[in-house]
């Protein structure tokens, strides 16, 4: 019995020490004579692949040079993490959140303002494209700088519209291009769905809750908007929002909701051959430019039709279309002579509050901002630049042969961003469940959305008023 | 000093560690949210006093009330659902039949897969077209098979059947209580000409009553506080559907920075389960039997 119990301890002595001897180590080594700065960011896969790339560039450039070393690192619920960290004074250096949680953590004073340091390297509005130079200033500050933005249009799939040229030509509709207004969506979508006898349905010609990512802000191209940043209320009830939440339910009501909700339950993750719009289970969607990536590498068939990719690049920007069985069109909008509407949403680098090295963080993110290298990290995302100079070889060379139609649209007069409204993810919670229970045919859109006018003014009146009482004199 | 004192301290000593950490890591954040929650307290700013504000407005917020809703008819659905199934399953792993061991490891291997393995297991098993259920209902002749997580009237339900899957714990809990019951009221109850089902009734039953109380009032805290698998698999949808209390709370605490009306919110839950467990613990008197009464 003695015996047992001394083996037991003794080879629990010896695992402790062969693990603290040979156990696992951290994989990164950082250098001693540098200043570290922590980024967390949210992006894992190939996109934290390639914002490592631009890490790795600065480390060995500008940080050695300047005695900087960033450590990236990938983190899941960057906003809850970042939150928690700062409301207990360990902040990360730099944090790379979403556009809908900017406002909200600037507006309890989360972050700190960048104007000074921004202005000191000529980074100002003139060196931003408007709409996401807009959407990082909010009541006077700067608080955010861009990594990667992103704007959305329609995506068709040319194949599907040329097998069915007949049925869409029948219909009066041309197959050679996209829908150009709502109307003309709606048609094409009708024409090209198809069902089994049983009603099931096999292909959606468009689906406004397929991606559901943008589908809040479908008011834009009925010429609305949800918010007012004059008044700072909600026009949830007025006509263009009604009327585009009216639009979202035509489709449960045409395709059937039960028949859309079994389309939708055997569709697969974005990221995968089972995407929808990879799969060819939806001819049209709305989404941003790095779909252009996701479909090289789930279906490179769908962008190799001719050549292979390095021959493609060789190609001037019109053959290159020739390539592929898909197109990019705007996505056409309700109102009649309303063109180039664009929702543009963007990924940010924010400095928090109680960073330790904030003149270092700040170093980082204005190399991310070099032209260069912006251009460098958003052809590897596959996005458009928020910057307003792009150069010929960001055009020519991009891997999103429609690139050119995106920039477009990130420049449009018409270009809009996530309203600024501090309790944004509140919004965004609510109308999802919204645009969900709309979709299934549980409630009518005035309804609903006289429902949370009345709810989400109330939230919004009463984060004002507790900031007012806190001393704030931004509400 | 005298010694009780002394064996006093000596005690306290020997526990200081564990009323250190209950003190740091327990006690003080429970008073700290009993605190917040009559606060505004957003988490990265200072809370500030504000009274009953935070329960006022959850008494007159729409989707507290539909939490509230969808977690009493999970809770109504899934506890004595559960209870029974682990009960039942409980009877058969108790009967000496071959393969007994293995019986009763198959039924206790599923508690012990993480919560979000299971969630994505039985998101896959419960999709409406490429599902195995699905596959199966569809074999044995169902036309239009339910749509389950993303069918508004069986998302929850689903959440219900999936919550069976982890019956393991509760199982092996009733069959201990099983095991102990003694053999002479079962040799009694045959003497006298008692059925099976009138010895399950009348001995087996009463003899463990104290085991069923027990799940009873675990059933209840677990079933109020379920959070990981709607979470995880519908994210509180179809349209609210399965948007639970405690999914509710997390979202007010870190989605909304409403640390104190997510601490008011937790601060109800506690007195609703300690309501239930009162009330259980009141009717405990008529059909608990303890051995040594």
């Amino acid at each position: 019995m003695k015996a047992i119990k001394w083996s037991f301890i003794l080879l629990i002595v010896v695992a402790t020490a062969g693990l603290l001897a040979f156990g696992p180590r951290a994989n990164e080594s950082l250098p001693k004579d540098r200043v570290v700065i922590d980024y967390w960011e949210k992006w894992t896969g190939n996109e934290e692949a390639q914002m490592r790339v631009i890490v790795d560039d600065f480390n060995n450039t500008v940080g050695a040079q300047k005695g900087i070393y960033v450590r990236y690192v990938s983190s899941s619920t960057i906003n809850q993490k970042t939150l928690v960290a700062t409301a207990g004074g360990v902040p990360p250096d730099i944090a790379g959140l979403f556009d809908v949680n900017l406002v909200q953590f600037a507006s309890m004073g989360a972050l700190e303002p960048l104007e000074d340091m921004a202005r000191e390297r000529g980074i100002t509005a003139s060196y931003y494209k408007p709409v996401y130079w807009n959407g990082c200033n909010y009541n006077g500050h700067l608080w955010a700088l861009i990594s990667t933005p992103t704007v959305v249009a329609l995506h068709y799939n040319t194949r599907i519209f040329h097998e069915n040229a007949a049925a869409l030509r029948a219909a009066g509709l041309d197959p050679d291009r996209a829908p150009q207004t709502i109307d003309e969506l709606d048609a094409y979508a009708r024409v090209l769905t198809t069902r089994e006898p049983g009603g099931r349905v096999i292909r959606a010609g468009f689906l406004p809750m397929e991606p559901n990512w943008y589908v809040n802000y479908t008011c834009y191209w009925f010429g609305g908007s949800f918010w007012d940043a004059q008044t700072r209320r909600f026009t949830l009830t007025s006509p263009p929002v009604v009327k585009s939440y009216e639009w979202i339910q035509s489709y449960a009501s045409w395709l059937g909701k039960d028949a859309m909700s079994d389309f939708r339950n055997g569709v697969g993750n974005f990221d995968s051959p089972q995407n929808a719009f990879l799969a060819g289970t939806v001819a049209m969607e709305m989404q941003g430019p790095f779909l252009a990536n996701f479909i090289y590498n789930r279906k490179p068939s769908m962008s190799t039709v001719l050549w292979t990719k390095d021959v493609e690049m060789k190609k001037s920007p019109a053959e290159r279309l020739r390539n592929y069985e898909w197109a990019v069109a705007p996505f056409p909008t309700a109102v009649p002579g309303l063109k180039d509407v664009a929702y543009c949403g963007f990924d940010v680098l924010a400095i928090p509050r109680d960073s330790k090295h904030k003149k270092e963080a700040f170093e980082f993110i204005a190399y991310v901002n070099r032209q260069d290298v912006m251009e460098k990290l958003n052809k590897l995302h596959c996005k458009n630049s928020p910057l307003a100079k792009v150069s010929d070889d960001f055009l020519n060379n991009h891997p999103n042969p429609y690139i050119r139609v995106f920039e477009r649209l990130a420049r449009s007069p018409h270009a809009q961003t996530v309203p600024q409204i501090p309790i944004m993810p509140e919004v965004v919670d609510d109308l999802n469940s919204l645009s969900q229970r709309v979709s299934l045919l549980q409630i009518t859109p005035q309804q609903g959305l006289a429902e949370l006018q009345v709810r989400l003014q109330a939230q919004y009146d009463e984060f004002a008023r507790q900031q007012r009482a806190r001393g704030s004199t931004a509400y | 000093m005298r010694s009780e004192t002394k064996n006093l301290f000596k005690g306290l000593g020997f526990i200081s560690p564990w009323l250190i950490g209950f003190s740091a890591f327990t006690l003080l954040p429970i008073s700290l949210s009993l605190y917040y929650s009559f606060c505004n307290y957003p988490l990265i700013q200072k809370p500030v006093f504000v009274g009953l504000a935070n329960y006022r407005g959850l008494m007159h917020d729409s989707i507290f009330w539909t939490a509230n809703y969808n977690t009493f008819i999970y809770a109504i659905l899934a506890l004595p659902a559960g209870l029974f199934i682990a009960l039942a399953l409980a009877l058969f792993l108790n009967v000496r039949i071959r393969g007994q061991a293995i019986y009763r490891t198959l039924i206790f291997l599923p508690s012990l897969i993480p919560a979000v393995a299971s969630a994505m297991l039985w998101l896959w098993l419960f999709n409406s077209k490429l599902g195995l259920v699905n596959f199966v209902l569809r074999g044995l002749g169902m036309k239009d098979p339910p749509g389950w997580l993303t069918d508004v009237r069986w998302a929850l339900p689903s959440l219900v059947i999936i919550s069976f899957w982890g019956v393991g714990n509760t199982v092996i809990i009733f069959l201990a209580g099983l095991q102990d019951v003694p053999s002479e009221l079962f040799e009694a109850a045959d003497l006298d000409g008692a059925s099976k089902l009138q010895t399950l009734r009348h001995v087996t039953l009463p003899s463990i009553s104290p085991v069923i109380f027990f799940n009873l009032i675990m059933g209840i805290i677990g079933t109020l506080q379920v959070f990981v698998l709607p979470f995880i698999m519908t994210q509180g949808g179809p349209g609210r559907a399965t948007y639970l209390y405690t999914e509710y709370m997390y979202d007010n605490a870190f989605g909304y920075l409403k640390m104190g009306y997510c601490s008011a919110m937790a601060w109800l839950q506690l007195l609703v389960v300690l309501a239930l467990t009162g009330i259980a613990f009141w009717s405990s008197r008529r059909w608990v039997h303890y051995q040594d009464r």
